[in-house]
Parts: structure tokens; sequence; C-alpha cells
């Protein structure tokens, strides 16, 4: 169970942010700095939340101590052509 | 009163970390405070670069040969891998003669320091890193000087600081110093007074509020740098590479002459990370304690990257974010003891080359901490050159 995948982009597995926790991390980030769980392709979109919850039973905070203020720009993924183009184009 | 530890680190950055790590070694009891979280600074939001080639002559420089030579082995003392790769190299093109000319000029300054770092070609270049523009006229290039993981290794310092026994405490913050007339004996915080013999003030870009709480006045300064994450490509580029207006807004920034781009201090700076996303930034902007991304920077950065290597255009980014570089009036940290407190020493100030310096400032304040003594003079970071006392 503990060997199951919870950050799929990254493949962090739950173990690991077990370990996380116990080595000090008490929020999403502080896991993600540790594991590098939620810092791939889909930016924690689909781990977070499952890593909140791992996080409360763990040290029973409340969600909202745990969870990210909010999100960062870009919302999704954008191609650098998008915004960086060159004026002429 | 008892006192709860031989030195208090406040601060839970990379240069924190690296302090706490090199009392513990030498058999100090050390405790060291974090408002957040290791690595929610700086050192949490920064690129990796370890290169000579982007140092100021000098002092800085000298000092960065002495902390990069103290990269190569620290992997395997420290028991955790930190992704440093010291012969990736560093590479900054120039887009016309008068780049080309002001960076001839630091290259001569630089090379004084015995490091080698050379003006070439852009065939030579793209040699070198194909992706380049073959419009381009030239280039910096260190063939030396790398990269590290600063997250792994601030993590790494601090695990290894806990195995020698220091203690950490995160989500604790500093509220104030405890003093006995002009001595630092200890410090207030959100989870109660500690005392010990010496207290150490590593706050990055909040420095100078710890300062403050001494009567200090602290010469430090945020300034903010924004970056963009790419998704994971296959090998792109091996160098460090920023555009020759990095080292220019730098070292002379009198000479820039784009107001638009000196006024958010816009340079490109690219790399390519272990797991294959590039990190590409980034501005110097004096913004007070902002952390925000705006569109102005993300453009600017964004086209930049484009005129640099025109196939990113293709590449998604995935994520943006800002970091706190402590910017000072001579780019040049602060490490040491402050004569006018007794037991109370600065590590801070680092601005963009804390990544690099944080082995050696670690182990030179230790040593001064410890023994009284340096092995490598700190003469040139005294705090002391600057007038704290100033109301
Ligand atoms: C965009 C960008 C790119 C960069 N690129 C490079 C690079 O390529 N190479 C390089 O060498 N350097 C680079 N740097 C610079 C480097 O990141 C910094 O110099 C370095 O991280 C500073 O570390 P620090 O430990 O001094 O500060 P920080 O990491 O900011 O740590 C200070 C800590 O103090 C804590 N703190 C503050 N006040 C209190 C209080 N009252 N009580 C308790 N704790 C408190 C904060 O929470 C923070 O964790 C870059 C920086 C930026 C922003």
């Amino acid at each position: 169970m503990d060997d199951i995948i919870i950050c799929r982009c990254q493949e962090v597995t739950r173990q690991e942010i077990l370990d996380a926790i116990a080595a000090g991390a008490t929020t999403v980030d502080g896991v993600k700095r540790r594991t590098r769980a939620g810092m791939g392709l889909c930016q924690g979109k689909t781990c977070e939340r499952l890593v909140a919850k791992i996080i409360a039973e763990q040290t029973g905070r409340p969600m909202a101590e745990i969870l990210p203020p909010k999100s960062r720009i870009p919302v999704r993924p954008v191609k650098i052509g998008i915004i960086g183009g060159k004026d002429d184009e | 009163m008892s006192k709860d530890a031989d030195i208090i680190v406040i601060g839970g950055g990379i240069i924190g970390c690296s302090v706490t790590y090199q009392l513990s070694k030498l058999g100090k009891k050390v405790l060291q405070i974090e408002r957040e979280d290791i690595t929610r600074g700086a050192a949490g939001a920064t690129d990796g670069v370890v290169g000579y080639h982007t140092k100021k002559p000098g002092a800085q420089m000298d000092l960065a040969v002495q902390s990069i030579s103290m990269f190569e082995h620290l992997s395997e003392e420290l028991g955790e891998d930190v992704e440093y790769g010291f012969h990736c190299g560093g590479m900054q093109p120039v887009e016309d003669q008068l780049q080309w000319d002001i960076l001839s000029g630091i290259v001569e300054e630089q090379r004084k320091s015995g490091v080698d770092i050379r003006m070439i070609s852009i065939e030579e270049a793209r040699e070198i890193e194909p992706m380049l523009a073959p419009d381009l006229k030239g280039a910096l290039y260190s063939p030396t000087g790398g990269k590290v993981n600063p997250i792994k290794l601030t993590i790494a310092f601090s695990n290894a600081a806990k195995k020698l026994g220091a203690t950490v405490m995160t989500e604790t913050e500093v509220t104030d110093l405890i003093m006995e007339g002009t001595a630092v004996k200890g410090v207030k915080t959100t989870k109660g007074d500690f005392y010990a013999d010496a207290v150490v003030n590593s706050c990055g870009a909040w420095a100078a509020n710890i300062g403050k709480m001494a009567g200090l006045n602290i010469p430090i300064q945020p300034r903010k740098g924004q970056l963009i994450v790419t998704e994971p490509i296959g090998p792109f580029m091996d160098v460090t590479l920023q555009c020759a207006r990095y080292n220019v807004i730098k070292f002379r920034p009198e000479a820039v002459d784009d107001p638009a781009a000196l006024k958010i201090g816009n340079s490109l700076s690219i790399e390519q990370t272990e797991t294959g996303g590039l990190i590409i930034g980034g501005t110097r902007e004096f913004v007070g304690y902002d952390r925000e991304n705006s569109l102005e920077a993300i453009e600017t950065i964004l086209r930049r990257a484009v005129r640099f290597f025109p196939a990113l255009k293709d590449i998604c980014f995935i994520r943006a974010f800002a970091g706190l570089r402590p910017y000072t009036p001579d780019g040049l940290p602060l490490i040491g003891k402050v004569n006018a407190r007794e037991g109370f020493y600065i590590a801070a100030g680092h601005e963009g080359d804390g990544i690099a310096l944080s082995p050696i400032t670690g182990k030179l304040l230790a040593e001064q901490i410890v023994y009284g003594k340096e092995s490598y003079s700190l003469e040139s970071f005294d705090p002391n050159r600057f007038p704290l006392e100033s109301a």
C-alpha cells in the first residue's frame, strides 16, 4: 500500500511522502520541495489533494493550513512561442 | 539564564543550513530557527549556477574559486546526491560589438583569479551548443564551472547537520533579540525564548529586519528575480547560459541603454535540470517583499529565450515563480562578526551568488566563530565595512 504512486508525473510513492513528513514537511509545498511531488507536467492538479490528505492524516492539521494558498501562472502549460514569439510575427 | 544551545542560527535558507552544518561539524550544539520551512526563501526559487563566469572580478571571484573547489566532494560528504555537474561549463552569447567589448573587459579582470574564461566565435559556440541562434556575434565561455540542485543541496546540508546533533525548528519566527547592553544573548520567538553564546543572522533578503532588533542598520534589500520552468524535454543544452546582458546588468548597469530592460533588470539565464525541464530567468527588480509574477516580466523573459534558442518556441512552460535575492550596495555579502554587538554574526547578502558561495560561507564563518580565526580571509566581506550603527 505504501508503494502506490501518488504523484504520477514524478513517480512519487506514498512511502516517499511519509518519509518527507517524518523529515519535517507539514504542507503540500514542504512535501513538494522534499520529493518533487507536484512539480511535474500537471503541477499537482491530480495529486495535490491526495498529498494533502496524507499530511492531514499524519499531522492532524486542518486542510486550510496544508494546501498552497493559490496557483501560479500559467494555469495550464503554454507554448513559449505564444507569449515570447518574435515581434514581427 | 541557562543556555539552550552554543549557537543559534536564524534562517533556514541555503546559507543558514550551511552554517548550521559546519558549526555542528566543529562540535557545536546548534539551534536553527526558521519562520516557515527549510528552502522556503530564495534557495527554493533560484537557478543553480555554480560557475566562475558570473562572478564579480576580485574578492568575490577568489571566494568563488574556494567555494567551487568544495563542491566536488559535497554529495559524498553530505551523504546525498545534490546533482552537481562540474563540467557543464558556462556561456554568455553576445549580440553586438558593444557587448563584446564590455564582456572582453570583464573577462580580462576575471582571469586574474586564475580561472579559464575566454571569448569565442559564434561558430565555436554553436559547436558546443548547436541549438543557439546562428546570427549571434560570439560568446564568453568558461569550460569549467557547473550547476547544482539548490533545493537538494539545502536539504542535504540540513539533514547532515541534524545527524550531527543540530536542532532545527521550523514554523518558528524570531520576533526579537534578547540583549544585555550591547551583547546579544538569545532570541525571542513565536515558540518561546532561547539563549546561546552566539547568534547568527542568516535571513537573506530579510536580514535587515533582524538587524533592526539589534539596533543595527544592515544595508541588505530584497531584489526580486522571476523565473519560468518548462516541461521536461530531451537533452537540449549542457552549459548554464546567460545572455551578455546578465554580466553587464550585474557589473556595469550604466552601460545598458534599453530603459525597459533596466527597469526590471531583465537578462536571460537558462539551464537544463537533471529531470529535463529548463529553468529560464530572470529579472532583477526592487519591489520590496513582493513575490508575485508579472506578465510583463514573463513575456520579456520568454522573448529573450526565443531570441537565443529559436527552437524553444514550441516548448511548453508549466510554472512561473519568483525569489528574493539579498542585495548589498557593493555586491559583496556580509560574513562575520559585528564588532559593536558582542555575540552577533551575519552571513547574508549573497545576492545572485548564494548557491555557489554557500559551502565556503558556512565553513569560514564556523571557523571564525569557533576558532576566532578563519582559514581563508573574510576581510573583504567584513560586515563592519558598512556603518551598521548609523541611524
Ligand atoms: C531568480 C534567482 C536566480 C538565482 N540564481 C542563482 C544562481 O544561479 N547561482 C547562485 O549561486 N545563486 C543564485 N541566486 C541567489 C541565491 O538564490 C541566493 O543568494 C541564496 O538562495 C540566498 O540564500 P539565503 O540562505 O541567504 O536566503 P534565503 O534562502 O532567502 O533564506 C532566508 C530565510 O530566513 C527566513 N527568515 C526570515 N526572517 C525570519 C525570522 N524573523 N525568523 C526566522 N526565520 C526568518 C526566511 O523564511 C528564509 O527561509 C538566485 C536568486 C534568484 C532569486
